[in-house]
């Protein structure tokens, strides 16, 4: 990918910095569920952790015009997004009862 | 991708005839920001910036989604059980973790009906999350109130 998004003259309000950007967060806030995951249940971390490699890689993409592939993409993270769902959900009825944090 | 020809900036091929000079000449009336997004945006797409700026609203639902679902969860996971209430924390972490796919799902229709919308030349709109939210997260703050309430 070239890397001549970064002058301002090609991308204008850093349109497209910003929204590369956005999907780095969104990849971070993944990876950390991910991290808080893996003390629960080690496999559903490792799937989540994973997602949030997905995530990032789907975010390399950003900031390439034609919405056809745009569209198959953003369905695939809130899908991801479906699937930790329902993951916590039946880690939340089936799992482990614990006695919560006494701090 | 690969098969958009890219259109060096300030060689854009006006699609009407009222499109701006060239921005790159020096003393042009528009400034270059005006101008600049058709030498980004594929013919017969919406400007590049009201495609990304729908994008990045996306993903912003996207991450409230996911904090949905790691708050309810910390709540059934990692906070101590209510007093006397067995299902305590299952009753305010769940709605919590269901909305959160909730948000997720809307969110991408939402953001696919506004790209339709752009393409159209229509307004953006109205969104219904931010009103799905604010009632389920004070429904769900009123019952944590009233659980901390009876369980003390």
């Amino acid at each position: 990918m070239s890397r001549a998004g970064d002058s301002r003259a090609d991308d204008p309000g850093l349109a497209r910095a910003r929204t590369r950007l956005a999907w780095t967060r969104t990849a971070l806030s993944f990876a950390a569920i991910g991290a808080v995951l893996l003390k629960l249940d080690l496999a559903a971390g490792f799937v989540v952790l994973a997602l949030s490699v997905l995530v990032w890689a789907v975010g390399r993409l950003a900031g390439v015009p034609g919405t056809s592939a745009r569209r198959g993409r953003l369905l695939v993270i809130a899908l991801a997004v479906t699937a930790v769902s329902a993951v916590a959900l039946a880690l939340a009825l089936f799992g482990p009862q614990t006695a919560g944090l006494h701090l | 991708m690969g098969n958009v020809p890219r259109i060096p900036a300030g060689r854009e091929t006006p699609t009407d005839g009222s499109s701006p000079t060239n921005p790159a000449v020096p003393g042009s009336p528009v400034p270059p920001a005006a101008v600049a997004p058709a030498a980004v945006s594929p013919p017969g797409e919406p400007d590049a910036r009201f495609t990304f700026a729908n994008e990045r609203t996306f993903l912003a639902w996207i991450r409230t989604a996911l904090a949905l679902v790691a708050a309810g969860l910390a709540i059934v996971q990692l906070l101590p059980p209510f007093h006397g209430i067995r299902w305590g924390r299952h009753a305010i972490g769940i709605p919590l973790i269901l909305l959160g796919a909730i948000v997720a799902v809307v969110s991408y229709l939402e953001w696919d009906a506004n790209q339709r919308a752009l393409r159209r030349g229509d307004p953006p709109r109205h969104s219904r999350l931010p009103q799905l939210l604010a009632v389920i997260v004070g429904l769900v703050a009123l019952a944590a109130a009233v659980l901390a309430l009876i369980s003390s």
